[in-house]
Order: C-alpha cells, then sequence, then structure tokens
C-alpha cells in the first residue's frame, strides 16, 4: 500500500458540469463515495490526473416511483436505500443486499452507482438488480441511452461506459403480485466482509406454476451474471422442492469462478456454494411469492 | 514475604473497599471521547518523517546498497544504513541473530536495509524508492522441513536450528507399558497477526548533546531504552522513553517497540531534529512478528481407570527469519506440554527453526494457545477412545494442590483449575449437551478445554517490578509505573491496590504515562505479569507511605500507630472516628515535619530454581488456570461455524477488578474465535499476500458469540499483593481447543490443523459424506 497520490479534485454541483470536467480534463476519473476508489489509488491499481466527486450531483440522488417503476438516482447511498420505505415495501431483497455492504461507515458513503460501475464480480447489489431486469440511465453530454445492467459488466472492474459518459439511474419494474425474492451472501466472517459468492432470486408463481423466475449469481464468473438454464429449468413448471434443488444443482457446472492462484475461495467451493446458496434463494424467494398474493 | 497475608491483617477489613469490586476505569471517559493521546498524536505536524527501505528478496547476500540517487530526491535529508549505526549493530533480544540494519545479508522479504529521512511522508517515500539494492540470491526456504534438509542453505551462520529444548520427567517407556489407550496425532498452528488498531509509531526528539527523548508504542519502555542506547552506544540515562498509551500490543509492540523506538531515535539524533515513524498497516501486517507457527507431534496413553500415564511431545516452532522470542516460546510450550494435568511420565523435545519469512514473535497465551491446543484435542481423542465422558476424563487428571507440572514443579498452594471445569460443566449443563443437536442443516455441538499459564518469564529467570507513588501537598496522589497500559487496564489496577491501601479515592490517583527518566525499571508489561508484578510493587510502594502517613496521623490524633486507619481520604482513629485528619492536612505535616511523602516500591517474587539441561524446576512462581465450554453451530452445507455462547471460568487468585477481567475474556474470545476458525496470513515464497483488513479476517462484532457470567475462581498467591495472579493470556488459551472439540463434538471432523475456514470445514465434511 502507498500514500495516497496526489489528484486534482473537482466537485462539480450539476450532471452537465460534470460531463463537462469529463470532457475537458485530461485522464478524468468520476467517483461517488470513494470506498473503492480510496484504496484502488493506494494500491496502485488506478492512477488519475484529476478525479471528479459525484457526491454533489444532488439531482441523481432520488428514489421515487413512477410509470409502475422504481427509479433510483446513481448518487444514492446505500443508507439512503436502507431507510427508504418505498424499497422496504416493494423490494426487500435490494434492501437485504444493502444492508450487508461493508460496514456503516462504507454504506453511509457507498453508492449503488459507485457499486455497479466499480464492477466487482461479488458487488452485493448486482444480483438483486439483475434479478428485478434493471435498466440503467447512461449520460454523455450527446444525450443519453439506457441499456440492461447485465450490459453495464465488461469483466472484473470493468464496465462498459465509454470516455465522457456517466451512469445516471437504475430503475426497474415494480415487482407484481404473487412474486418473491431473495438475496443469500456467504462471506468469511458475519459481518463487515466481501462476498466469496451471492446470490439472489425471484419467482412469480400463480397456483403454484412458476410464470417467471430468475436468479443471478456473484463472484461466480468474471462478472456478476444471470443464470438463464437454471431459469429455463423453473419457468412454466409447477414448483415443488425437488424441482427447486434440481435446478440449484445445475449451477455447480454453469459457474465458472475464478481460477487466480490465492483467490479468496476455490473453484471447488463456489461451485458447491453457487448450488446451495441457489437453493436457498430459491427456497425464500418461493416462501415469499406465495405469501404476496395480496 | 506472604502478601496476601500481610495485606488482610494489616488492613483488617472485611470487605475490601474497592479491590474485588469493579469500577468505571479513570481513563474509561477520555477513550470514548477520543481525547486520549497515542503516540502519533504527539507527532506536531510538520516534522520530519522516517521510512524504511526493506528487502525485496528473501534471501540474499548484499552486494551493494546505493542511497546516491534517493539524496537527490527534493525533501530527502538523510539515508542511514547499518554503517552509520554509532553503537551496536546486533539487536536480537534472545540469540544475537538480528542485525538492526542488515549490510550483509537479508533473510526474510522485508529485512530492514536502510532509513531513509525526508520532510514529509512523501519525500521518505519517493527517497525509499530511490534506494538500489544489489543483492546475490540465495537458495531460500520457506518451511520447516526445507530449513532442516541437510542440503539447505544455512540462514544463519550456525544452522538453521536455533535452539532446542527437552524434559525427561519419570519412565516414559513405563508409562506407555501402562496405558490401555494410545494415541498419536500431529497438530498444527499457523501464523497470526496481532492487526492492533494502532500500528507501530514513535516520536523522537534530540534534547541537547547526549540526550534524546522518544515517545513510542511498546510494552516495555526500559526495554526500548536498553536497545535505544544499544544502538546509539550510550548510557541508559543518555535515554528517555515515554510510552504513549498503546492502542493494543497483544505482545507485538513489546517485540516491535524497541525496534521502531530505535529507528527514529538514530534518525533525530544523527539529524539533530524531530524525527517521526508511524507504519502503514500493510507494513505492520506483512513485516512484523506474528505469533510463532507450530507443528506438534503428541503421542500419549491412558490406563483403564482414565489415568494419563505417558506424553511424548516433538515441538517443531518455525522462527521465521530471526528466533527473536522462540528460546522463551519453546520453552514455554516444553513446559506446559502435559496440559494442566499431572502426568507422571513425560518426555518432550522441541527445536526452533530458522525459515526465510516473516519471524514469529510475543502474542497473547504466547506458546500456550498451541500446546493446549495440542494436549486439549489429545485429551479429547483419548476421552473418546475409553468411552468416557471428556470432563469426567480432565477431572481424573487435572493438577490439585500438591501435584507436580511437566517440569516436576510442586505446585502448593493456588491450584483451582478442578473449580473452574467444575464450574463451566455446571453452568453450561453439559450432561444435558452429550448429544449434538441436529436442527435442518445446522448442526450443534459443544466442547470443553482447560487451560493453565505459568505467570511471567519461563526458566526461573530472575524477576522483579518498580512503582513511584508521591502524596502531594493537596493530599492527592501521583502514581507512576512503568507497567503500560495497553488497553487492559493493569495501571488502573494498580491504583486500585493503592486506594486500598491507602484508603484514597481512586479519583485521587493520577496514573502518569511510564518515563523511564522518573521511576525505575518495572520490566516488561508481557507474560500477565502487570498485575501481579507490577501491582504488587504498587502495594510495596503503597504500604511504605502508609507507614509515614500513620506515623504522622498518630501524632496529630493523640492516639497509637495501631489504632490509625486510613480510610474515605482521611486518617482517623479506630476507637474514635470522630477523631480524623484529611490527607491535604496530613501531606502538609508530612511535608513540614521531614517525613518523606513519596516512596518507591520494589518487588520480587521468591528466587526459583530450573534447570535447563533436564527441564526440570520451579519454571514459573505460579500458574494461572482456566476453562471454557464452547456451544457451537454448524452450517453442514456451507461449513460456516458460528459460535452460540461461551461459559468460561479463571482461577484468578484474587480479582483486583470483575470487570476488566471479564474485559480480558471477551477480547480474548474474539481473538481466540479468530485463530480458530478465519485469521490465516497466505505466504507466498516468503511474501505475505494478504496483509491488510479486507483479506486477513478478524472476527467482527457480528461474530462475537454470547458469553455467559466469567465464573471467578479465587485461590490466591501468597507472594503478590492481594493474592493476584495474571489473566491477559490465560483468558485466550482454553478457548481454541474448546471450540474445536466443539466442532468436532458437532460433525464428527477432528481438526488438527488450524484454522478451521468454512471452505476446509466444507470439504472435510464431504469426504466423510456428511
Amino acid at each position: 500500500m502507498r500514500l495516497l497520490p496526489s489528484f486534482s479534485l473537482h466537485r462539480p454541483r450539476t450532471l452537465r458540469e460534470a460531463l463537462e470536467l469529463l470532457r475537458d480534463l485530461d485522464e478524468a476519473k468520476p467517483f461517488a463515495g470513494g470506498t473503492d476508489l480510496l484504496l484502488d489509488l493506494r494500491e496502485g491499481v488506478c492512477q488519475a490526473k484529476h478525479l471528479v466527486d459525484l457526491g454533489r450531483v444532488e439531482e441523481l440522488r432520488y428514489i421515487r416511483e413512477a410509470d409502475g417503476k422504481i427509479r433510483i438516482g446513481a448518487i444514492t447511498t446505500y443508507t439512503q436505500l436502507l431507510r427508504s420505505e418505498l424499497i422496504a415495501a416493494n423490494v426487500p431483497v435490494l434492501r437485504e443486499a444493502a444492508a450487508c455492504v461493508g460496514s456503516v461507515q462504507t454504506r453511509n458513503m457507498g453508492t449503488i452507482g459507485g457499486n455497479l460501475c466499480n464492477a466487482s464480480p461479488g458487488a452485493d447489489t448486482a444480483p438483486p438488480l439483475l434479478i428485478l431486469d434493471a435498466e440503467l440511465t447512461i449520460a454523455s453530454l450527446e444525450g443519453s441511452r439506457s441499456i440492461p445492467l447485465s450490459g453495464l459488466f465488461a469483466g472484473p472492474k470493468m464496465n462498459s461506459l465509454r470516455p465522457g459518459e456517466l451512469l445516471t439511474e437504475i430503475r426497474f419494474p415494480i415487482p407484481p403480485a404473487g412474486s418473491g425474492a431473495s438475496f443469500h451472501k456467504l462471506g468469511r466472517r458475519r459481518g463487515y466482509t466481501l462476498s466469496l459468492i451471492n446470490a439472489a432470486a425471484f419467482l412469480e408463481v400463480g397456483s403454484d406454476v412458476c410464470r417467471e423466475a430468475r436468479v443471478a449469481i456473484g463472484a461466480c464468473a468474471p462478472t456478476p451474471i444471470r443464470m438463464s438454464t437454471l431459469e429455463g429449468m423453473l419457468r412454466g413448471k409447477r414448483l415443488c422442492r425437488r424441482l427447486i434443488e434440481e435446478a440449484a444443482s445445475a449451477c455447480h457446472g454453469l459457474v465458472k469462478p475464478s481460477t487466480r492462484a490465492h483467490a479468496r475461495a476455490s473453484v471447488d467451493y463456489r461451485r458447491a456454494m453457487s448450488s446451495v446458496l441457489t437453493r436457498r434463494a430459491l427456497m425464500d424467494a418461493w416462501e415469499r411469492a406465495r405469501g404476496n398474493l395480496r | 514475604m506472604e502478601y496476601d497475608k500481610i495485606l488482610e491483617n494489616l488492613l483488617g477489613r472485611e470487605d475490601y473497599l474497592v479491590v474485588g469490586r469493579s469500577v468505571v476505569r479513570t481513563d474509561a471517559l477520555d477513550k470514548a471521547l477520543g481525547r486520549a493521546k497515542f503516540t502519533a498524536d504527539y507527532i506536531p505536524r510538520g516534522t520530519a518523517m522516517v521510512k524504511v527501505v526493506r528487502s525485496t528478496q528473501p534471501h540474499a547476500l548484499i552486494k551493494r546498497v546505493d542511497v546516491e540517487a534517493a539524496l537527490m530526491v527534493h525533501g530527502v535529508l538523510a539515508a542511514l544504513t547499518a554503517a552509520d549505526v554509532p553503537g551496536h549493530n546486533q539487536i536480537g533480544y534472545a540469540l544475537p541473530d538480528q542485525p538492526f540494519l542488515n549490510g550483509r545479508k537479508v533473510h526474510y522479504i522485508g529485512d530492514p536495509l536502510a532509513l531513509v529521512c525526508g520532510e514529509d511522508e512523501y519525500a521518505a517515500a519517493e527517497g525509499v524508492d530511490a534506494v538500489e539494492v544489489e543483492y546475490e540470491p540465495l537458495p531460500a526456504a520457506f518451511t520447516i522441513d526445507a530449513a532442516l534438509e541437510t542440503s539447505a542453505t544455512p540462514i544463519h551462520e550456525d544452522g538453521n536450528v536455533a535452539l532446542t529444548t527437552r524434559i525427561r520427567k519419570g519412565d516414559i517407556g513405563k508409562g506407555f507399558s501402562e496405558a490401555k489407550v494410545e494415541l498419536e496425532e500431529t497438530f498444527e498452528t499457523p501464523y497470526q497477526e496481532h492487526m492492533y488498531l494502532e500500528p507501530e509509531a514513535a516520536y523522537a526528539f534530540p534534547e541537547g548533546a547526549g540526550k534524546v527523548t522518544v515517545i513510542g508504542t511498546m510494552q516495555s519502555p526500559f526495554l526500548v531504552r536498553e536497545k535505544v542506547a544499544h544502538i546509539l552506544g550510550w548510557n541508559l540515562n543518555q535515554v528517555r522513553i515515554i510510552q504513549a498509551l498503546t492502542g493494543g500490543a497483544f505482545g507485538g509492540k513489546d517485540d516491535m517497540g524497541p525496534l521502531v523506538c530505535a529507528k527514529a531515535a538514530l534518525a533525530a539524533v544523527k539529524l539533530k531534529r524531530p524525527m517521526a515513524l508511524v507504519f502503514d498497516r500493510d507494513e505492520s501486517a506483512a513485516y512484523t512478528p506474528k505469533r510463532f507457527p507450530a507443528r506438534i507431534r503428541y503421542r500419549s496413553g491412558a490406563d483403564g481407570s482414565g489415568r494419563i500415564t505417558a506424553a511424548k511431545v516433538d515441538i517443531t516452532v518455525d522462527c521465521g527469519a530471526y528466533a527473536n522470542r522462540a528460546p522463551f516460546w519453546l520453552w514455554r510450550m516444553t513446559a506446559h506440554a502435559s496440559g494442566p494435568y499431572e502426568i507422571a511420565n513425560a518426555s518432550v523435545d522441541g527445536r526452533a527453526v530458522y525459515t526465510n519469512k516473516v519471524f514469529g514473535g510475543s502474542f497473547r497465551g504466547f506458546g500456550d494457545v498451541a500446546i493446549h491446543f495440542a494436549a486439549e484435542s489429545q485429551i479429547d481423542q483419548l476421552a473418546d477412545e475409553l468411552g468416557m465422558d471428556s470432563v469426567e476424563l480432565r477431572l481424573r487428571n487435572v493438577l490439585k494442590t500438591g501435584s507436580k507440572t511437566t517440569c516436576d514443579q510442586l505446585l502448593d498452594h493456588s491450584v483451582g483449575i478442578e473449580k473452574c471445569l467444575l464450574g463451566v460443566a455446571e453452568a453450561s449443563d453439559w450432561t444435558s449437551k452429550r448429544q449434538p443437536k441436529r436442527r435442518g442443516n445446522n448442526v450443534r455441538g459443544v466442547g470443553v478445554a482447560c487451560a493453565h499459564h505459568g505467570i511471567s518469564t519461563s526458566r526461573a529467570a530472575p524477576d522483579w517490578s518498580a512503582a513511584s507513588l508521591i502524596l502531594n501537598q493537596d493530599g492527592a496522589f501521583t502514581y507512576r509505573t512503568g507497567i503500560c497500559e495497553l488497553g487492559q487496564g493493569s495501571p488502573v489496577g494498580h491504583a486500585k491496590i493503592v486506594a486500598e491501601i491507602l484508603g484514597a479515592s481512586l479519583d485521587s490517583i493520577r496514573i502518569e504515562v511510564p518515563d523511564t527518566d522518573s521511576t525505575l525499571n518495572a520490566r516488561p508489561t508481557h507474560g500477565s505479569r502487570g498485575i501481579m508484578l507490577g501491582g504488587s510493587a504498587a502495594a510495596d510502594a503503597a504500604l511504605k507511605l502508609r507507614r509515614r502517613m500513620v506515623e504522622v496521623a498518630a501524632d496529630l490524633l493523640g492516639c497509637d500507630e495501631a489504632a490509625v486507619d486510613l480510610r474515605d481520604g482521611r486518617a482517623f482513629n479506630r476507637g474514635d472516628p470522630s477523631k480524623w485528619v484529611g490527607f491535604k492536612e496530613l501531606a502538609e505535616e508530612l511535608y513540614v515535619n521531614g517525613v518523606s511523602p513519596a516512596a518507591y516500591g520494589f518487588y520480587a517474587p521468591p528466587r526459583r530454581f530450573f534447570d535447563p539441561e533436564t527441564g526440570l524446576g520451579v519454571s514459573y512462581p505460579v500458574y494461572t488456570f482456566a476453562a471454557s465450554v464452547a456451544e457451537v453451530e454448524v452450517d453442514v452445507e456451507t461449513g460456516q461455524v458460528d459460535i452460540i455462547k461461551v461459559w468460561p471460568a479463571m482461577d484468578v487468585g484474587r480479582a483486583i477488578d470483575p470487570l476488566m477481567i471479564e474485559g480480558q475474556i471477551h477480547g480474548a474470545i474474539s481473538q481466540g474465535i479468530g485463530f480458530v476458525l478465519m485469521e490465516h496470513l497466505l505466504v507466498d515464497d516468503g511474501m505475505v499476500i494478504n496483509p491488510n483488513f479486507k483479506d486477513y479476517i478478524v472476527p467482527s462484532a457480528l461474530d462475537t458469540p454470547k458469553v455467559a457470567k466469567l465464573i471467578i475462581v479465587e485461590e490466591p498467591y501468597r507472594h503478590s499483593a492481594f493474592g493476584a495472579k495474571g489473566v491477559g493470556e490465560p483468558a485466550i488459551i482454553s478457548i481454541v481447543p474448546a471450540i474445536a472439540n466443539a466442532i468436532h463434538h458437532a460433525t464428527g471432523v477432528r481438526f488438527n490443523t488450524l484454522p478451521i475456514t468454512a471452505e476446509r470445514l466444507h470439504a472435510a465434511l464431504r469426504r466423510l459424506n456428511r
């Protein structure tokens, strides 16, 4: 670990100002909470002459409902997610994921947009947002575009944003009645820790038939991933414990954990745990779906 | 001198005023509010900084250390190498194998080569990067087996075995011939990093010619003074050491305090200006000593009645690059090899082996954590073999008054292990928990373990402590000791002892930070000796002052000295309590009448005898005993272990402050959980690759179990103030095997190697197909 290298800090107040700074400055890097960035700078993983702090761009801080969707501004912190009644009432799965990120201090600083753009394979908000079918707004001075969340992840700690672009909003449809979702995480201790693996599941049921199934797993591939093969095994089927177990055990062969030496867990353990966590997430989601018929 | 009786007879109190009662620590508020000052808080902004140039090679001859380019860096003031050390460059604590700055050879990745001094941290860091070192690499040994091969390259001149130990007690052949069951197992325990919140730091400033003051984070100001003087080639009185409040130490600061303070002092003396040094977290975690790893081969047997008849123990300690405290560590393991049990026939062999890795060093529990992990796992397995309850088997073998230890030391009093064991068995409702309980994927089990820990230094090494006490003219006291406040509260315990003897309020006793210029050598704050030895020195000072206060008070009150009692800041006539004099007035009388109002306390436990050839003798003045029951819940699908509850007991001699003892227990349980379940230093070809909180996992608050009320057993030690024995280290020893035994009880999986990570347990369960 080195001393924090020197850099110029820019603190725009508006999105436009931020985008202009990114255009005008040489080697500028945007950040929000800085909880990942500070470590990356000290470890020399990331170099930047100019840092653009998005933390004061208040127009990007919101959680609201519109057109049957929940919209979250990119610089919304984990703590704000945890305190939101809208989130608690409609997507407790996102709350569960936000609650187990780092410590109170990390959750006060870290943001949902930062968590996604940092593109860690184990990012805790990624699996729940993937199973909520989240879409992103990407802004630039040329205009804005929408992409599915899965399109953001380009590789370990690599996102697909082009120079001069910023993630501004995350949105997803409010889950319908008869649906349930759940998030499970495995770390090396019970709290304040990175995920060795995490998983989220979403099920929508009608008279015990699975209308929709979505499963996402983190830290088991170069990026957080949706498990479409597994989803296909459940969709349209009559749900039962055995079917869920069968589907979950398929994870084992579908995930591609890092083979890097000194990875935080071995390939075998991650494979085995992907099945265990997926089954647990599916069972919980199923139970919640059945209790959520409104 | 039988201190416990003297105090009881002298004070003649049915109930003590503060001893034995839990009080709010006098330093609690400052610490809670962030007002307490630690070393880095003393460093003025703008102070020039020192950074260490470290070896990038695990084992190599040094061809050249070129600092020219570093000196060209803007802001670099100087670069100091071995050639700049004016005194002695050899700083090994026990063996002369450790250069202060390496000039000839490097022994591990991180070995210090030079010090770069800069106007600020950035300049110094840039200077460090600019130093050119040319090495001639040597073959490196990273494991004890590699280091012991005949073809291994010697890491130090006398080969790769730093030292050996040996005990022969009774007749081992006869012992095994009497055994009905016999087991041999090999246990391995890893490094453990202290991860104290406050990293190593020192601030040094020269005072005129031939004097330097260092403020630092440490456990032994007098050892720091000795080493700084040694490096500078000065007398002890030319070096003044002040111990700032220390933010966690656990043994690590005992080893690092002198090394860090000497670096700052050398720079300050050479540059004739204040210099500071503050380690980075990864510097602290990668390059400073850790708990010594050990491998223990343990063979033992028991007869049909459950008597353990023989133990043959073979211990190998992995020193890393330097012996450091290995002689003390290995002797402690050797002397405690039987566990807290009386085994008539014991044969113990130990060796400490150099490897080209970060060196081992002091850590809470010293070698007793590892040796008890082995002994307590072993006795559980013997119980299984005999089909006997594991508490029952322990009860049949525990040390009692009249027993002899592994070293053949007769224990003639203060032996409370049986009470501890019975206490935790009853409190945990042991007999009702004999069947593991399964619910879904979770299975619960319980484990028990005992511990004993010889207080202070092994092998009957000379030992003493000291303190100073001043009665000021306003009737309030200034207390000073070289025993350090590391978070554990030992000096507050001393103040309580003083308060009890003098009848003073605790608030009227101000505890000053240790300062080697104003008090005498109290010896280190290690070996759980702070309260037992330091507190007894405090008692000695208080008793001396009390005599003078009573003498003067008797005059003032016109009564016999025997009638005078001291209480609530007053001296009064026991026969007529309405006649009294306050301490302020009393203090004035002492000053005016030329009766010294200050006292130095000095204390040494009875001399002991130990024969290093046979390993027999009185190795320690007394032992603290402890027992724990742990209940765990294992998720058999993931391998995760949840510690549900711990029931602790300890024979502390006399509890000076029950709440502070509970504090030690709670902290030790967390640290023990870390060691047994998750802490795992990864060393790859000599390089520590996880020297940070992100990947060196220590337990969090959420990993803390319920802890039942501590069962305090009091079997007083005759030769210490109020009979107190040390608690800091004994607190951690039994928790480690208790958890490992509980995991075995729950799952049937026995781990002889730590840590028992979720991944390892999961793999083991899968092999057993559970």
